[in-house]
């Protein structure tokens, strides 16, 4: 949050309200925009989840508990990244054609203020399905998990990540059309292409080899470490992997943010 | 234009069937017309659907059986047409919508049931190359060789109608376009993750496979894949009829909305 110091500071020569009163004002403006849509985004996230949970359940005679636990921590994934990465870029392409992008563009509110506001809407939006998605699969497949106090960095840092891509997909990308495109192309690529529900070795070696360079299946890693305890190694490097494809979105989104105002 | 201008002009002569016929022709090349825009890119979306899936749903097994790749490999054509039918159709049309083309082209003079009818032909057609790469994709990618046999072809052309007309019959009875996104999506993924199409369906609970008994999804994939294999699929004229009466509703759902705005 050290940035957003600097960002307050060099943007203070028009009326800018103070970074906190930016905050609450965009936090208050997403929900308030996305109103209508919560219920529906709420609706589908635990369709996903809760779909995914029972569904992979029937692509097996009898499900076997590994791969019953593997998808349900994986799951917790889908659900946190799902309104970042996926929901926001359609709803800023959606406001790029509507013609009120310019417009919340234009608002006199600090550009960091109005990230972190949606980095706690998409957090707010992933939370409750990611813990009705793990009810679910417990209810249905038995399985116990073990919470540990490292859940909390890896939601955190995983909805940071997810959301800041999908940041950089809505402001980098200047064709609405095209945003609309990729983030449909990530979904796809999410929940098939990404080792989140099943393990890599499940891939052929080329594609887990390129997966192990992308941000999901270390996602799922670092929650997983975080709701089993002996599954999971090597957090440290997939907690970094995580770390820096947050970053590279925050850059992205900043320049683009940045050379438009 | 200056031939469906003219069509305008001129009451039909002869029978009302050539009339229809004539306008049903002159639909589908304007349609054809215009589809040269998106058909290449639809096909390729439902290649990345179709394949896509089934090399995905492969990934979810540890060990990937003989059994288990037939089943998936006989669902592709299944799995292609689903989202075509039921999320790009409607999508299309609603786009249109948004576009303010529907309301021209339903201005235009012809009847309106040889539009439909037009739409329901050519997207079935060019619904084919598709769903045909993903199955040799999926067919090549986990080496299984297929007993093609001639009842593919009925079974394919009804399946692409049938999923067609429902999607159309969908898009058209709701009005709002946000919302034929939403309900498509979600249908979609439910139907793709709940259906027996890429598993057998002893896997389902038997109240669902009841269910799956009278809805479309699983009779489609049963009568695609009775034309792809040998001795896998039985009771195949109950799946050809279930199959066959929701085209009819399809149409029925199309009819009605026409007649409602007539």
């Amino acid at each position: 949050m050290a940035t957003t110091v600097k960002a307050e500071t060099a943007n203070a020569q028009p009326p800018m309200p103070s970074w906190l009163h930016g905050y609450s004002w965009m936090t208050r403006w997403d929900l308030t925009e996305l109103r209508l849509m919560l219920p529906v985004i709420a609706g589908v996230q635990i369709l996903a989840g809760v779909g995914f949970v029972l569904g992979l359940g029937l692509f097996f005679d009898r499900m076997p508990a590994p791969v019953a636990l593997y998808v349900s921590t994986g799951v917790v994934v889908l659900n946190l990244t799902l309104v970042g990465l996926i929901v926001g870029p359609q709803f800023v392409a959606d406001q790029k054609l509507a013609g009120t992008y310019d417009y919340l563009r234009a608002l006199p509110v600090p550009a960091t203020s109005a990230a972190v506001a949606w980095y706690t809407v998409t957090l707010i939006a992933g939370l409750p399905a990611a813990v009705i998605s793990l009810l679910v699969a417990e209810l249905r497949y038995g399985i116990a998990f073990s919470v540990t106090p490292s859940i909390v960095p890896a939601i955190l840092l995983t909805v940071f990540t997810g959301t800041m891509l999908g940041y950089a997909l809505s402001h980098a990308v200047a064709n609405p059309m095209t945003t609309r495109m990729i983030a449909q192309l990530l979904v796809f690529w999410v929940m098939g292409f990404s080792p989140i529900l099943y393990p890599a070795s499940q891939q052929p070696a080329w594609l887990a080899t390129l997966n192990a360079w992308l941000p999901f299946e270390h996602m799922a890693t670092i929650v997983r470490a975080g709701l089993t305890t002996g599954i999971v190694t090597g957090i440290g490097r997939s907690y970094a992997i995580v770390a820096v494809w947050g970053v590279v979105g925050t850059v992205l989104a900043a320049r683009a943010l940045v050379r438009r105002a | 234009m200056s031939t469906a201008e003219r069509a305008v002009g001129s009451p039909p002569r002869g029978s009302v069937a050539a009339h229809w016929f004539r306008s049903l022709q002159l639909m589908m090349r304007f349609d054809a017309g215009r589809a040269r825009e998106w058909a290449p890119m639809m096909a390729i979306v439902q290649i990345f659907m179709g394949a896509g899936m089934a090399i995905t749903y492969g990934f979810f097994y540890p060990v990937v059986t003989p059994t288990i790749a037939l089943y998936i490999v006989t669902g592709t054509p299944t799995l292609a047409l689903i989202p075509l039918g039921l999320v790009m159709v409607p999508i299309g049309v609603s786009q249109q919508k948004v576009e303010r083309t529907f309301d021209f082209i339903w201005s235009l003079p012809a009847p309106r049931s040889a539009q439909a009818a037009s739409t329901f032909v050519l997207w079935t057609a060019l619904s084919i190359p598709g769903m045909v790469a993903a199955v040799a994709i999926a067919a090549w990618r986990y080496g299984v060789s297929l007993t093609v046999s001639p009842s593919i072809v009925p079974a394919v052309l009804l399946s692409a109608l049938m999923a067609i007309s429902v999607g159309f019959g969908m898009a058209l009875a709701i009005s709002s376009p946000i919302l034929v996104n939403l309900i498509t999506n979600t249908l979609v993924f439910v139907v793709l993750l709940f259906s027996p199409i890429v598993f057998p369906i002893s896997h389902l609970p038997s109240w669902l496979a009841g269910v799956h008994h009278v809805l479309p999804f699983y009779a489609m994939a049963q009568i695609v894949r009775a034309g792809l294999t040998t001795g896998v699929v039985t009771n195949l004229a109950w799946w050809y009829l279930v199959v066959f009466v929701w085209t009819v509703i399809g149409w029925g759902l199309t009819a009605w909305v026409v007649g409602r705005r007539g």
